[in-house]
């Protein structure tokens, strides 16, 4: 959740410009509060917001009462401002200190290439390995990653997209991993809700596969599996918390903090990030490839999933592995791929504020493309409510373009960049899963949506 | 004769009260390079400060006075003129607080003292507690340095998003001033003569 | 009504020779033209000629009736005296404010001068590389309409071109009481009625 501390909030309505979903509410030069029926959570007021709490000012409430309302570690160093989420940092700690749980963490593509900038290190540092060091230093159980179960949907989706193309489903098909605009669809355009891929997000997968196939590998009772998840995201805990995410039989995922939270713990727990020596994540669900880890930016999800429908439909290696067509910065891009005999239309929506003309031409029949990929934040997940937030301006464009070219050396860099080609994937549906769309998978990974309309 | 000393003034007409000037100013005058909040282990210690009240929203600072009261008034020659700036050697502050009595404008402050990041403390200044005497947090003088030495100019000036403060340059605007007054009466008098 | 008076160039006349800004500063001197070259003392006109390819004439204060250059002073270092305003300059500290106040570029900060000799502040240095040396005072500086000069204004006096005049109070008054006359005068002969006015 979302909120604005009208003692530190001077009207300035910089937040306003920057909403998607006009959910800030308040006069100008008066404190603003949020509209949280229509907020999307996306965290984007947190981002911009400059209007911080000043030591000079004697009359707010003393810093350790704003920390713990904030509910964040009263070891936190870094200035306050009006707009924040509320965290979670605590509820991991406690779980950490617990002999009795057993911690496995999941850390989203776009929190690797941020981290390390609340560290001193440059903006957009690519830091996996020591992030994994770091986790490890926490005292988590396992380490996982996002990246694992954003293969995951690639083979998912990939297919649901095939099979609604060539068997005649519900089209355009929309992605289904941005939580904010999941939220935005339901409560502004219930009625193109089937058009939804019914895959859940890659969190939501790994949250049904830690305490299924995850206690199972580590022969640990599902109960005892406390499954937290770091994200570049402040709505991903909201989606955590639907009430349909708990395909596992228990809460899919427990907790959900923020690469900032995790900032904070790593601090807490006195660890100098910058000397750690790189780690690996652990397997199987930690093993990534290249199309796993462009999910962080816009275009990501697009270009992963066309890299293994490509193949899965004409059973032939793709000629070209980085399609520049989908990548780009804030606002719509259209693309023809030709996949075999078919003609594949796609469209990528970078900036929740720009889908509604789009979706409108979806409304009335007119829009000339099978699969559409939304990111509500401006560059997608590396420009996420919950990374390290710039302190100027400039530096807020300076660090979505070093986290977004970091992305896409990572995914340059690493041995598989194809989903369908991730060994462990491979493994988890020989294993546990059966293949894509299977009766496991629609159990575990795959969800429903609720119309959400605003009362009058 | 040299130039008067330059001065940043905000337009309270442009200025929507968002303190980013307030924020870029303590990030460059960070004697530790930062760029995220995550990176700050210093509260936000500005140079420049919002008034928002009824009537006006607008940041104040240092006018740079020609016969600066602050200097004037410091007991131990702390403030000086530097290359047309009124600068406050920290080191030399005893942090007696009567630049703050002297100065009109409420441009002078007194601050938590700070060194790479880290509370300065007293050398022997200690307060007498319950539990002994405690070795008290060094505070100095603060005020702007119109950014000496900051590529760009002053960031309040390069980071404010509705362009709402300027650096003055008194000579510039006087000759500017001027020029626009003679062309008014020029204007003035075609009326009455044409 | 005790509005002011002040001195105003016709830029229709003047021929930019900058006569007022020497007789100015002279003026302002206490001394005679044939000594002030001799002295130390710089040259402060407290009016300027503004000399571009539109426009040739000097800029001067008008006195404002609401001055913002004495609203915008901290320290109350502008008053008015007999309808002048006028700078105290031992309470002028040197911000400028009134500079940026000021809508003609009237207002100048210019060293202070004691008997033509500049003033040493007492605690502010300048800081250089050949080290620290006490900054001399520096004070606004402004038209004062050469109060007490017995001939007046002294621009006024020495214009060859006749550019600069004195506008009184009377002055303006029967201007623009002329100006009304010739208003009504021209909608009387010209049978012009406002509408509505025959009904």
């Amino acid at each position: 959740m979302i909120y604005i501390d009208q003692e530190l909030c001077t009207g300035c309505r910089s937040c306003a410009d920057v909403c998607p979903v006009d959910a800030i509410v308040g006069e100008f030069g008066q404190p603003q509060s949020v509209d949280q029926e229509l907020c999307v959570m996306c965290g984007q007021c947190v981002q911009v917001c400059s209007s911080y709490a000043s030591i000079l000012d004697e009359g707010i409430a003393p810093r350790e009462q704003k920390l713990a309302e904030r509910a964040m570690l009263p070891s936190v160093k870094e200035p306050l401002f009006a707009a924040y989420n509320q965290g979670k940092a605590l509820k991991v700690k406690e779980a950490l200190a617990d002999p009795d749980k057993y911690v496995m963490v999941q850390v989203a593509p776009a929190v690797r290439v941020a981290i390390a900038e609340e560290f001193g290190m440059p903006l957009g540092s690519l830091a996996p390995g020591q992030m994994a060091a770091a986790l490890r230093r926490l005292g988590f159980d396992r380490i996982y990653s996002t990246d694992f179960t954003a293969d995951l949907t690639i083979m998912e989706e990939g297919h649901e997209l095939i099979e609604r193309v060539t068997k005649g489903g519900t089209l355009p098909m929309f992605t289904s991993c941005c939580p904010a605009w999941v939220k935005y669809l339901e409560q502004t355009y219930p009625e193109l809700l089937p058009h939804l891929s019914s895959c859940k997000s890659p969190q939501q997968m790994a949250g049904a596969l830690f305490k299924t196939y995850g206690a199972k590998v580590d022969k640990v009772d599902p109960a005892k599996v406390y499954s937290v998840s770091v994200m570049p995201c402040t709505c991903k805990d909201f989606e955590a918390n639907r009430p349909e995410m708990k395909a596992s039989g228990h809460q899919d995922v427990d907790v959900v903090i923020t690469t900032r939270e995790l900032a904070h713990l790593i601090k807490d727990a006195g660890i100098d990030f910058a000397s750690l020596t790189e780690e690996e994540y652990d397997r199987p669900l930690g093993l990534y490839t290249g199309a796993g880890t462009i999910f962080g930016a816009t275009g990501g999800v697009m270009e992963a999933a066309l890299r293994t429908a490509y193949e899965v439909i004409t059973k032939k290696p793709i000629p070209e592995l980085d399609l520049e067509y989908v990548r780009g910065g804030e606002g719509v891009r259209y693309a023809t791929v030709q996949v075999g005999d078919l003609e594949l239309k796609v469209c990528v929506v970078s900036g929740l504020k720009h889908v509604a003309p789009v979706l409108e031409q979806v409304k009335a029949g007119t829009a000339d493309f099978h699969f559409m990929e939304v990111m509500t934040c401006p560059v997608g997940c590396v420009s996420g409510g919950g990374q390290p937030k710039a302190l100027l301006p400039k530096d807020r464009i300076c660090a979505r373009t070093a986290r977004t070219a970091s992305t896409y050396k990572h995914d340059g860099e690493l041995r598989h960049r194809k989903s369908h080609e991730n060994p462990d994937i491979k493994k988890i549906y020989k294993e546990f899963l059966g293949k894509p769309l299977g009766e496991q998978s629609h159990h575990l990974l795959h969800t429903t949506y609720t119309p959400r309309r605003r009362d009058a | 004769m040299c130039a008067l000393n330059a001065f940043v003034v905000a337009d309270p007409n442009k200025c929507i009260g968002c303190k980013v000037c307030e924020v870029a100013c303590a990030v460059v005058h960070s004697d530790v390079p930062v760029k995220t909040v995550g990176q700050m282990t210093t509260p936000i210690i500005p140079r420049l400060y919002l008034v928002k009240t009824a009537e006006v929203t607008m940041p104040v600072q240092c006018r740079h006075c020609e016969d600066a009261p602050c200097a004037n008034a410091c007991p131990v020659g702390a403030i000086t003129q530097r290359d047309g700036i009124i600068y406050v050697d920290q080191e030399a502050c005893v942090g007696c607080k009567t630049c703050m009595l002297a100065c009109p404008f409420g441009a002078m402050e007194m601050v938590p003292y700070y060194r790479n990041g880290e509370r300065v403390k007293q050398l022997r200044l200690t307060e007498e507690t319950g539990e002994g005497p405690v070795l008290q947090d060094a505070f100095v003088a603060s005020k702007c340095d119109r950014c000496i030495g900051v590529e760009g100019g002053p960031a309040c000036v390069a980071n404010c998003p509705k362009e709402a403060l300027r650096v003055v340059r008194p000579d510039e605007l006087r000759r500017t001033r001027n020029l626009e007054a003679a062309l008014a009466v020029l204007e003035s008098v075609k009326n009455v003569i044409g | 009504m005790t509005a002011s008076t002040f001195v105003l160039a016709d830029p229709t006349k003047c021929i930019g020779c900058q006569s007022c800004e020497i007789a100015c500063a002279v003026a302002h001197l206490g001394t005679s033209i044939t000594t002030a070259g001799e002295m130390e003392a710089p040259f402060q006109p407290r009016l300027r000629v503004v000399r571009t390819s539109q426009v040739t004439m000097p800029i001067q204060c008008r006195h404002c009736e609401d001055a913002p250059c004495a609203n915008a002073c901290p320290v109350g270092a502008i008053v008015r005296q007999d309808g002048v305003v006028l700078v105290k300059e031992e309470k002028c500290i040197g911000c400028k404010t009134c500079v940026l106040a000021c809508p003609f570029g009237a207002m100048d900060v210019v060293p202070a001068l004691d008997k033509g000799q500049r003033v040493r502040q007492p605690g502010l240095k300048v800081q250089t590389d050949e080290g620290a040396a006490p900054k001399e005072r520096y004070v606004a500086h402004k038209c004062d309409l050469c109060i007490g000069r017995p001939g007046g204004p002294a621009c006024v006096e020495v214009c060859l071109a006749r550019a600069l005049v004195l506008v009184k109070r009377g002055t303006m008054a029967r201007s623009v009481k002329s100006r009304r006359t010739a208003s009504a005068m021209q909608i009387a002969r010209s049978g012009v009625q406002p509408a509505g006015a025959n009904r």
